[in-house]
């Protein structure tokens, strides 16, 4: 049997999503970093020796399109004889292939087989600390790039299986949690290596030209899955244009047809000056997702799949921001990107799109001294909260946002010990809002007591005032906001926040929002009422005023 | 008269109430019996009763009876347990529901959340705070219990599960609740977190506490009738009962904590593997069970089978199933058996499963009314299976059926009926080794020093295929491999698998302070042990510790030899540092900490112990029956000998290209293969040029 048969190409296919899979897991497990192994902060992928996404491991939607990218930005800078076996790069600079924030290290491997490249395994996950004028490296406060770490524009980390020590040793010595780093570091070398050894022996196995079309014919594949769901989608321009919790105006034009799929965000307001800036790359991986969810959410995610989609964006905007601006909370702004053309397109497409859900990262930094250990801690956490209703089903409760997938909270008893503060309460928030005929999902309340003299929180939150958008009569969602309440008895409430000081038995809480609802409140099932009544999500009285039962 | 022991093993599954019994006679031969009969809910010890009277069986001289059932696990799944109400700490009843908040089908935003097993309304708090540290930092307050007892009443809930914060290092307080709830509620069913498991993460505790009380009163009442049913027969002792750490325990003792019997059917096959390979000098074993829906394997090094704590039920790429916090087997299943169904997608990509024919309509070639084809359609149309004697010759093979059910794959493939067949086998197979590389190559483990033992009813059919694909060191079909899984619950050790979560820092005084945790986890094992009648000497334990670099959240497991002191901490961290390298390609020059310990207590209690038979001549033509063209796939068609798996003696040999059919299983040997029969009538593979 010839090398070419199809079989044989779908075996070495499924293998290079088995090897994907593989890095994740080495990378979760042996990463210091809670972000990464508990939050699993993180994405693997396989690219072509072109930089071309082939596979990538599970975890986090918003990473599968960056790890391409990344590649892309190093075969373009590095000539093809200074690539070499054994090589690794690391870079986390959104102008030089690093897509998303400094804190994000990219580690690229390129493979070889009989001396020839033959395709690139890379990592990417959230390192807790890259150095930068606030821990953490996150400041809401931060004008320009280098307030926010150290940038790497794509630098050999190892030569030829030597680890440069130097290069290590200067990203250690940025970083305010250099032990953390560097652990991280060699976890993501040990990913990027296991990968580079599967896809070598795949190469090996079937010879290279077998291997290399069958990543050819993946993405073909992976592009003909896309089109046939793209002629199934209804054609046409839709357009929206939506207030946002600072009272900015951000717009949106989508325009599907049966060859193409064109989102178009020119007209959107200029960069600001704050770390809430996106860059073009970011915007891309953006429009990818809601894209993904609508062409096939069970079809392999590669090169092929996003073929059909073209972005447009305007230079010195706020999705398209200029070399050196700041981008550290650059997520905020991406999940309103991604949340504007869901919504923008969702009356259309109900089928595959549901009200809108909590729609933010929700991104929770808090430090200080363990107080147990001595040893300085940094929660850096998103937070999970409501999703929407759609027709025939309630929405989910506290689940992840549409940003993060296979990711996981951390649980109270492992925060305690390893943060060194206590979890008060970790429960669904009942606050009214999301009914419909079908019912939001219930958001959170995470109420953490600080133990420490000196500690810190910053926070980034939207979908805060602009609550998440019902469908067909429901009711909006509540907002996303983190409260503190101070030992003084004094309280305060934020959607954004920067190095608030906290000290012991401050309380932090964490509200995120209930999903929107779908349908008219009033034609909810009786009974469907009166379960939520015993459940105690929502009050008799609230019940008779927005289902018009009476119990 | 000298007397037979007699062992026995009963196993209940879905359909069939399985059988083996094996008679050691006074002159020290062996023999073998198995029997099969329907499943007979819900009196399920009828159908045990049936089985023992069909294999000629009177309970009254059986000397050792070993139990597996699938009751736990079917309760779960088919959601048939009792309605349970829950009582967490204050601020943390909803932790059931938010669970861990992930959402693996991450682009289908559709995706549905799994919903928790208790609802909001029957979950319950009570104010009192203990720390990780295990101090109190709250009193207990019990004053609002009644008033929650009364609640569950009224909403006529049968089960309370209890979870408190931080139990895993504390348990008074969970005790408290448990003495008072037996007090103002005498007789109801109940369970705390730490009779279960000593570890953290309170998702995983809660959840696997509501999924213990959910089956606790079904499967008391199964372990009761069942019991009552033997004894009435004259069975001298109660029968142990399998469980899903590979070891067997005591009725009593499994009625307590049903939860750890759920993966008890896989458990007994690869504790059969590892003894098997015990007795043949094989102490590296790669354990493959493939049956007629699922592929399941597992790896076990030194003999020792691996036990974990992250167990999922339902969990897979579209679900975040529900965790079940207790000692299983390490391993890792797949869609992938006999009957598992092949499909063309709309882009002509061959799949095969995960979706199975089942036993009814089952392959399109039992002619049932099955179209589509499946694994065995294509074994079957291969020649790898005759098709002149289908399951023991029970079964007249529809080839027909299984003609038109390929030719269709085969169209929508634009290949012939033949390649289709060969592309069936050969995406099985793929499917198949990445679940064995799961288990091996991922974890560090060079395939080469392991042997492959294949069991299940397809096992030995794709064995030499997988074995030569991953280099194995050779391919060893058991005796009897349809069913092995009674084999190892009859090689069963009474067995304990205690977890305990507790950090500690590899630094001066830590030795004293880990011996004290294995101490008093022996102490308890000990105890519990011989009040059930166990002479506390016959008790042999292996320690595990799991370390991690600080700061580091998964930790390896490492076995500690002997007592623990300050001066074997040196050591010790060297065998870590050696273990996480040989698995992660590198190591760290950062503190070590320990952050639990697995304790493994066990009692031999009278096991099987095999008996070789003397070895015969070479020849194997006796069993030589014919000669048919076979499709190896990748290899082509070849004619190939054919024996009769009844009739192979120890000491034949013979080469491939062969097949040997028995009654149970068909083993495919490759071109280049060359077989041995052991003492034991075990097959052993060899695959070529390497061994």
């Amino acid at each position: 049997m010839s090398g070419d048969d199809p079989i044989t190409l779908e075996i070495i296919q499924n293998s290079l999503q088995a090897a994907a899979d593989e890095m994740f897991a080495a990378m979760r497990k042996t990463a210091m970093s809670s972000i990464i192994y508990e939050v699993l902060d993180m994405g693997t992928g396989i690219t072509d020796a072109t930089g071309r996404i082939a596979s990538s491991g599970a975890g986090i939607p918003a990473f599968i399109g960056v790890l391409d990218k990344s590649v892309r930005f190093i075969v373009g800078k590095f000539p093809a004889d200074e690539i070499r076996p054994g090589d690794v790069f690391i870079t986390n600079d959104p102008w030089h292939g690093g897509v998303t924030h400094l804190n994000d290290l990219v580690l690229a491997m390129p493979v070889f087989a009989d001396g020839r490249l033959i395709a690139w395994t890379a990592n990417i996950a959230h390192n807790s600390d890259v150095g930068g004028m606030a821990p953490g490296s996150l400041s809401g406060d931060a004008t320009e790039i280098w307030q926010e770490g150290l940038r790497l524009p794509a630098v050999k980390i190892i030569r030829q299986g030597v680890m440069d020590d130097s290069v290590l040793d200067i990203i250690t010595a940025n970083s305010r949690m250099p032990d953390f780093l560097k652990g991280d570091v060699w976890a993501a070398i040990a990913s990027v290596r296991v990968g580079a050894r599967r896809l070598e022996g795949l190469a090996g196995k079937y010879g290279i030209e077998t291997f290399l079309r069958a990543i050819d014919h993946f993405m073909d594949f992976g592009e003909r899955a896309a089109r046939a769901e793209l002629a199934q989608l209804p054609h046409g321009t839709f357009e929206l244009s939506e207030e946002q919790d600072d009272g900015r105006i951000f717009n949106v034009k989508v325009t599907i047809g049966p060859d193409e799929f064109l989102v178009d965000l020119r007209d959107n307001p200029d960069q600001d000056t704050g770390p809430t800036n996106a860059c073009k790359d970011g915007t891309m991986i953006c429009a990818q997702m809601v894209f993904k969810s609508l062409t096939g959410a069970d079809s392999p995610a590669n090169d092929g799949s996003f073929r059909p989609l073209k972005v447009l964006t305007r230079e010195g905007s706020i999705f398209d921001a200029r070399e050196g601006s700041a981008i550290g909370f650059y997520f905020e702004t991406e999940v309103r990107i991604y949340d504007l053309i869901w919504r923008c397109l969702a009356p259309h497409i109900p089928e595959r799109l549901p009200a809108g859900h909590f729609s933010s990262i929700c991104g929770t930094f808090i430090g200080g001294i363990h107080p147990d250990t001595g040893r300085q801690y940094t929660i850096v956490e998103p937070q999970i909260g409501g999703w929407g209703a759609w027709e025939g089903r309630d929405g989910n409760p506290c689940i992840f946002s549409g940003f993060h997938g296979e990711t996981y909270n951390t649980p109270a008893e492992i925060s305690e010990a390893r943060n060194g503060l206590f979890v008060d309460r970790m429960a669904l928030n009942t606050a009214p809002g999301g009914e419909g005929r079908w019912n939001g999902g219930r958001g959170l309340i995470l109420e953490y007591r600080i133990r420490t003299e000196t500690g810190f929180l910053t926070a980034g939150y939207t979908r805060s005032r602009i609550k998440p958008w019902p469908l067909q009569g429901g009711e909006e969602g509540s907002g996303n906001f983190v409260e503190v309440h101070k030992a003084d008895g004094s309280a305060a409430t934020y959607s954004f926040v920067s190095g608030l000081s906290l000290t012991t038995d401050d309380v932090v809480r964490v509200v995120t929002s209930c999903g929107a609802g779908y349908g008219d409140p009033k034609q909810r099932d009786a009974e469907a009422v009166r379960r939520d009544i015993e459940d105690g999500l929502i009050t008799p009285e609230r019940a008779h005023e927005i289902h018009g039962v009476a119990i | 008269m000298a007397d037979t022991i007699r062992r026995v093993a009963t196993d209940v599954g879905g359909t069939f109430t399985d059988l083996v019994a094996f008679e050691t006679h006074p002159d020290g031969t062996m023999e073998i019996i198995t029997a099969k009969s329907d499943t007979t809910p819900p009196d399920f010890e009828n159908g045990v009763l049936n089985v023992l009277k069909k294999g000629g069986i009177d309970p009254e001289t059986v000397g050792f009876m070993a139990h597996g059932t699938t009751v736990v696990i079917n309760a779960l799944t088919e959601r048939k347990g009792v309605k349970v109400g829950l009582i967490t700490t204050e601020g943390f009843r909803d932790v059931l529901e938010i669970a861990r908040g992930n959402r693996p089908d991450f682009f289908n935003l559709h995706y549905e959340k799994p919903a928790p097993f208790v609802p909001r309304r029957l979950r319950a708090e009570l104010p009192g705070r203990v720390t990780y540290q295990g101090t109190e930092r709250t009193p207990l307050d019990l004053s609002g219990l009644p008033a929650i007892l009364d609640h569950f009443r009224a909403e006529g809930v049968e089960a309370i599960a209890v979870c408190l914060l931080h139990a895993y290092a504390n348990t008074t307080h969970e005790e408290a609740v448990l003495e008072r709830i037996r007090a103002e509620w005498p007789g109801v069913s109940v369970v705390a977190s730490h009779q279960i498991t000593r570890e953290w993460r309170e998702y995983e505790r809660t959840n696997t506490a509501v999924l213990s009380a959910y089956v606790q009163p079904v499967a008391a009442q199964y372990l009761g009738k069942l019991d009552a049913g033997l004894k009435s027969q004259g069975l001298p002792k109660s029968p142990y009962i399998m469980q899903s750490n590979c070891g067997v325990d005591s009725l009593e003792a499994t009625s307590a904590v049903p939860i750890n019997m759920v993966e008890s059917g896989p458990a007994s096959g690869f504790w059969g593997a590892a003894e098997l390979g015990k007795l043949i000098g094989e102490p590296n074993v790669l354990a493959l069970d493939i049956g007629g829906t699922t592929a399941k394997c597992s790896l076990i090094e030194g003999g020792e089978v691996r036990i974990m704590t992250d167990y999922w039920i339902e969990r897979s790429r579209k679900s975040a199933g529900y965790p079940i916090m207790v000692p299983v087997v390490d391993l890792v299943e797949i869609g992938n058996g006999g009957g598992s169904i092949a499909w063309v997608d709309d882009f002509g990509k061959l799949h095969v499963g995960p979706q199975s024919a089942g036993a009814l309509p089952g392959p399109a070639a039992y002619g049932k009314g099955g179209r589509d084809a499946t694994t065995t359609d294509a074994n079957l149309w291969l020649g790898r299976i005759n098709r002149d004697y289908f399951c023991g010759g029970e079964v007249e093979a529809d080839m027909a059926a299984a003609e038109t059910a390929l030719a269709a794959i085969g169209a929508r493939l634009g290949v012939s009926t033949d390649e289709a067949a060969q592309g069936i086998v050969r995406i099985a197979n793929n499917n198949m080794v990445n679940a064995l590389k799961l288990v091996s190559l991922n974890r560090g483990h060079d395939t080469r020093d392991f042997t492959l033992v294949a069991f299940g009813g397809g096992g030995a059919m794709h064995a030499a295929a997988l074995g030569q694909e991953l280099q194995v060191k050779k391919v060893v079909v058991p005796a009897a491999a349809s069913v092995f899984s009674a084999f190892g619950m009859m090689m069963s050790d009474l067995r304990r698998d205690y977890f305990v979560t507790q950090l500690v820092d590899l630094d001066a005084g830590a030795g004293d302070a880990i011996e004290a945790i294995f101490a008093q986890a022996e102490d308890q094992a000990r105890a519990t042990f011989e009040a059930e009648g166990v002479d506390p000497g016959q008790v042999a334990f292996l320690r595990y510790g799991k370390f991690r670099y600080q700061n580091q959240e998964h930790t390896t497991e490492v076995l500690l030899d002997g007592e623990v002191s300050d001066a074997a901490l040196g050591r010790i961290a060297d065998d870590f540092h050696e273990a996480y390298e040989r698995e992660y390609t590198y190591r760290l020059d950062a503190p070590v900490e320990m952050v639990g310990v697995h304790l493994v207590a066990r009692a031999e209690i009278g096991k099987l112990e095999m008996q070789p038979a003397e070895i015969g001549p070479a020849d194997a033509s006796p069993a030589l029956k014919g000669r048919r063209e076979v499709d190896y796939a990748l290899e082509g068609r070849h004619e190939a000998d054919i024996y009769d798996g009844d009739k192979l003696a120890p000491g034949m040999s013979f080469a491939g290209p062969a097949i040997v059919e028995d009654p149970g299983t068909t083993i495919v040997i490759h071109p280049g293969n060359r077989v041995e029969i052991d003492a034991y009538r075990n097959t052993h593979i060899h695959l070529g040029e390497r061994s």
